[in-house]
């Protein structure tokens, strides 16, 4: 009897898992527990913390300008790969194809990098 | 070339038909591999830097103090497992767990070496492969960010919280830049597969200098050298190792993400940093380096690339690519976050869809048969992008004036204290005092129009 | 590995499209990179052009009956018929966007992320100059229409709904004044356009399934696939209602018919008015011709199936339209509750499955569209200190302060209420006529009713701006500069001319009005 090749991606992960879950898990019992109000508390080098906001509150927009960035561009290397992949089977139209997506992709960037959209400060 | 020299790349079909226990020989194979070398990547670490600075490091547990990681991790286990009282309880369990498997996963699809017998069964050195196994290591290298970021969140403080996001950004920036350079592999390799990429790069090239031929080997890291240092410069982003090591930068974030985690969690999260660097070695290794191929002075000998000798050379490959990471950690000082994420955006991935253009035009207008003409153009691209990443810029930053800056300021700030205050010196004071700059005023953001 | 086959692309009969999409990235271009003084005319410039020469391609392509890139993208006489329509009324609308003379700075926001309603919101609304990305985003939104009306296969049908309505929720968002409603209108149009085009894919899925069952042929998406899989399939037929329920769920929302109007109000009142003009006029233009298409081409099979239900949506879509508009106290809502009536009178146009429907149907689309266009520019001259008075009690009394342009707006509305003489009544005929030929009367029966019903909003309105005294808070209209003036003047000499003289109009539209299948 013969496994799919992708069956031992799964039994790694498998292996991993449980590895870590149960390192985890025995990092509650192997180690003392003396109970200490402050050593529960957030840690602030040694000032009484900040209160946190509901929710975790607000956070630069940078991060979510960032987060957009990076869709736009593993969508554009998804539709890279497929045509890499098959490249020598394309004829030159698939190159200008791509030329022509990613210069289109290109002017979104040139645009969010004029406008500061790369830049942190 | 001699056909032996490919006689023993396995295939697509090669994998798929071990038996059980050899599948599971394998995955604990990988499993050990990856845990081990954490084990002595650690200890190599700190001898090496120790190396560097000039002091002894680890000597004392073990012959050359190799034990001392083991210890180090008995040791973890064995201290309180604090879990703070914010915390996201769930999340906070789960995050250490989420790094390590991601980490160690990769490991399935990288090719350790050609097909060799074991029990009488012929199989490759490799837990397996799938025609996409290239994006099942890029999968798990992105899915490692949820580990940390989630444990950054998930501990209910500031320092992780911000640690964590840092990271999140800084990987999604750098993975962008990762995924790009390996679009040139496999436009040269025409698969994803990693054993695949692996046999395309045993085709050697025949490089003529002055009329003498000097056998080069078909390692991508020469063909495609502009790929091959964005991807390593992306890798040591994706780790988060220095210089780019910003998500824990202990200057501003104490630890960050890992703040709040102790014990065992805590020696998860390094353990998968650890893993990864080792793992995002060996798929550089097998990218770019020609994998378990024996390098040219070896090639001469003809059993180099078969049988288990191949694991040899990968593993002195894998080495040297973690002792360049040490190396790095060694010599460079990290980098500000906005030096950080500039560099990855406005350099990396703007010069990767260049090349990217470059190289298909290459390839769509000329014949692919003569490899010496890529190696022609694709060398002086990788000195020149060396050569403009590292060139020092002498131009001064321009420094804007007292009056921009208060203009720069954003609306509702502070009051500012009138520019040309003079105050009277003290008639008891007869020490002239040194004229005081005023303060750097914080330039907003917002009110700022290009 | 075998080599790729590659579809055929016909560049002339695709220039309009190109053109227009060429024309957004060059002006995203000019966004990065041209100071930010000449950005506005430039911007402007290069918008109008490329509409004019996108217009002076579908007048080359007149005679064009062909699809192309692979049965994606069909250019016959609807498709040009319409595409000459939406550049037009896009020319109007943006003369409307470019305007700056009747407010500084223009009628959008200069900075669109500052918060609602604080002090660097006030100060924006002061009169610093508005966005130039406007110009690229309608560019775009031209683009994707131009698109939608033409596609052949419901996936390129759905991807041009995507590429036109992204930039109208963004657009709809960049009020200069009365940021708080201006955003809440464009959440609730993003939120609820997302739904409309998440039951759009899902309809295509179901149908694509249904295609599956034909033998002898592969299954697709492409008109053609359908209709034949619609007369011929042996499969039960309950995937193709699903799956045509679901995809003229998400079409009807975009045209603004009942029951998926509901948007519609909040939507046309809080965008900024010229944009809203532009989504009344070209949006309605864009949702009919795929409506058209996918009803006539693709499931012409199935026209005893859906005509019961189709008119069943077009009587409820006057009747909530024309009932709601009388109880209206806001100018713009009025007018959204109108465009929803005029939907319903144009899904009876749809439902006549004669060449004359089709015509006519178009013929009201460009009448309306002018319309509509010239009624929203006199909205953004009606103004006191705080922008647009839009509510209908500042505006008694108008006719006896500037009874120029009341009576442009009384003459407009008259076309809406389809008073002779007007393009609300040639139009209203074009489209009863054929369906009353068709054999549906009844659709025809309410839609006289509820047009006399609506005839009482537009009236009260030309009452109140005429009999009544002007008030102390009656506010001025401000005196427009030429681009305003122009869009109006083409909008109201367009209502008279279509009103007075349709026949050149109605025959060109009758001359379109066959599909390539």
């Amino acid at each position: 009897m013969s496994l799919s090749p992708y069956a031992p991606i799964i039994g790694l992960f498998a292996l991993a898992a449980a590895f870590s879950l149960f390192s985890v898990g025995a990092a509650r019992f192997a180690g003392p527990h003396r109970y200490n109000k402050a050593k529960l508390e957030a840690y602030e080098c040694g000032i009484e913390p900040s209160p946190q906001p509901v929710g975790g509150g607000r956070f630069p927009i940078k991060f979510y300008l960032t987060a957009m960035l990076f869709i736009v561009f593993d969508i554009e290397i998804i539709f890279l790969y497929p045509w890499a992949v098959s490249f020598d089977a394309l004829p030159i139209f698939g190159f200008v194809e791509m030329v022509l997506f990613i210069v289109a992709v290109f002017v979104a960037y040139a645009y969010v990098w004029r406008r500061g959209g790369l830049d942190w400060d | 070339m001699s056909p032996s020299y490919l006689a023993q790349d396995p295939t697509l079909a090669d994998f798929g038909r071990d038996p059980w226990w050899l599948v599971l020989i394998k995955i604990v194979f990988a499993f050990a591999f990856g845990l081990l070398a954490t084990l002595l990547g650690v200890w190599f670490e700190r001898r090496v830097v120790g190396y560097m600075q000039v002091r002894p490091g680890p000597n004392q547990v073990g012959p050359f103090g190799l034990l001392q990681t083991l210890a180090d991790g008995l040791k973890m286990a064995f201290k309180e497992d604090i879990l703070p009282k914010a915390a996201d309880k769930v999340v906070y369990f789960f995050a250490p767990t989420i790094s390590v498997i991601c980490a160690v996963t990769a490991l399935s699809v990288v090719p350790f070496g050609p097909m060799v017998s074991i029990f009488g069964h012929h199989t490759p050195l490799q837990v397996t492969d799938v025609p996409v196994a290239v994006l099942v290591l890029l999968a798990c290298s992105s899915m490692g960010v949820y580990g940390i970021v989630l444990g950054g969140w998930a501990s209910g403080s500031t320092y992780p919280l911000l640690g964590g996001l840092r990271s999140s950004a800084q990987m999604i920036s750098y993975e962008v830049a990762m995924g790009l350079s390996i679009v040139a592999v496999f436009m040269t390799a025409g698969t994803m597969s990693t054993s695949g990429i692996v046999a395309q790069q045993g085709h050697g090239t025949e490089l003529t200098i002055f009329g003498n031929s000097i056998p080069a080997p078909g390692w991508y890291a020469i063909l495609l050298l502009p790929s091959f240092i964005i991807f390593f410069i992306s890798t040591v982003g994706e780790t988060n190792r220095a210089p780019f090591d910003l998500p824990e930068a202990e200057s501003e974030l104490v630890a960050g993400f890992m703040t709040e985690y102790s014990s065992l969690k805590f020696a998860l999260f390094m353990l998968s940093e650890y893993v990864a660097m080792v793992t995002m070695s060996a798929v550089t290794t097998t990218l770019f380096l020609g994998g378990w191929r024996a390098p040219w002075p070896i090639t001469i000998w003809e059993g180099a690339n078969s049988g288990w000798w191949p694991m040899l050379w990968f593993f002195g490959k894998v080495i040297a690519l973690v002792f360049v990471f040490v190396w790095l950690r060694g010599t460079l000082p990290r980098l500000r976050y906005d030096q950080f994420m500039r560099f990855g955006w406005k350099v990396l991935l703007p010069i990767n869809l260049v090349w990217i253009l470059v190289l298909s035009g290459l390839r769509s207008i000329e014949d692919w048969d003569s490899r010496g003409k890529l190696i022609a153009v694709g060398i002086p691209a990788g000195i020149l992008l060396v050569a403009t990443l590292f060139w020092p810029n002498r131009r001064p930053q321009p420094k804007p004036t007292t009056q921009e800056q208060v203009d720069n300021r954003p609306y509702g700030s502070f009051p500012l204290p009138p520019m040309d205050l003079q105050v009277p010196p003290s008639p008891r004071i007869t020490r002239v005092v040194a004229e005081r700059e005023p303060a750097n005023i914080a330039t907003g953001s917002d009110s700022r129009e290009v | 590995m075998t080599e790729l086959k590659l579809p055929s692309l016909d560049y002339a009969a695709l220039a309009p499209i190109l053109i227009m999409l060429g024309a957004a990235l060059v002006g995203v271009l000019v966004e990065a990179f041209v100071p930010r003084r000449s950005r506005h005319v430039v911007q402007l410039t290069l918008a109008l052009l490329a509409v004019l020469a996108a217009l002076t391609m579908v007048v080359l392509n007149a005679d064009d009956r062909l699809i192309t890139a692979g049965q994606a993208i069909s250019v016959d006489g609807p498709t040009l018929f319409l595409q000459g329509a939406i550049l037009v009324l896009a020319a109007m609308a943006l003369l409307l966007i470019g305007d700056r003379s009747v407010e500084r700075g223009g009628a959008f926001v200069a900075q669109a992320a500052v918060t609602a309603e604080s002090a660097d919101d006030r100060r924006q609304a002061e009169g610093r100059n508005g966005l130039t990305e406007i110009y690229p985003l309608t560019t775009f939104a031209i683009g994707g229409m131009l698109i939608f009306v033409a596609a052949n296969d419901l996936l390129t049908m759905f991807i041009a709904l995507e590429v036109f309505s992204l930039p109208l929720y963004l657009l709809c968002a960049l009020a200069r004044r009365r940021r708080l409603l201006s955003q809440e209108a464009a959440m609730k149009y993003f939120l609820l356009g997302a739904y409309a085009s998440a039951f759009f894919l899902f309809g295509v899925a179901l149908i694509y399934g249904f295609t599956s069952g034909i033998p002898g042929r592969g299954a697709g998406v492409d008109f053609s696939t359908i209709n034949a899989a619609v007369t011929e399939s042996p499969t039960s037929p309950v995937l193709l209602f699903a799956g045509m329920a679901l995809l003229a769920i998400g079409l009807l929302f975009k045209a603004a018919a009942a029951p998926f109007h509901v948007w519609t109000p909040d939507v046309y009142q809080g965008a900024p008015t010229p944009v809203t003009g532009f989504m009344a006029a070209c949006t309605k233009v864009a949702a009919f011709g795929a409506l058209l298409r996918v009803f006539h081409v693709a499931f012409a099979g199935a026209a005893w199936d859906f005509t019961p239900v189709l008119g069943a949506v077009a009587v409820l879509t006057m009747l909530v339209g024309a009932v709601l508009a009388v109880t209206q106290t806001d100018i713009k809502r009025l007018l959204a509750y109108s465009s929803i009536a005029n939907a319903g009178y144009l899904l009876v146009g749809v439902l006549s499955p004669s060449r004359d429907g089709l015509s006519g149907t178009m013929f009201y689309l460009v009448a309306y569209g002018f319309s509509v266009l010239a009624a929203f520019a006199v909205v953004t001259l009606v103004r006191d200190a705080d922008g647009e008075a839009t509510h209908l009690s500042r505006w008694a009394g108008l006719g006896r302060r500037s009874p120029f342009y009341a009576g442009l707006f009384t003459f407009i509305l008259l076309a809406f209420a389809g008073i002779p003489l007007t393009s609300g009544f040639t139009s209203k005929f074009a489209i009863f006529g054929p369906a009353l030929d068709g054999g549906q009367a009844w659709l025809v029966i309410a839609g006289v009713l509820t047009s006399m019903v609506l005839a009482f909003p537009y009236l009260r309105v030309v009452v109140m701006m005429w009999l009544s005294e002007p008030g102390e808070s009656t506010p001025t209209v401000t005196v427009p500069g030429g681009l305003t003036s122009a869009a109006l003047m083409i909008g109201v000499l367009a209502t008279l001319v279509l009103g007075v003289a349709p026949a050149p109009l109605l025959d060109l539209a009758t001359g379109a009005a066959d599909f390539v299948r």
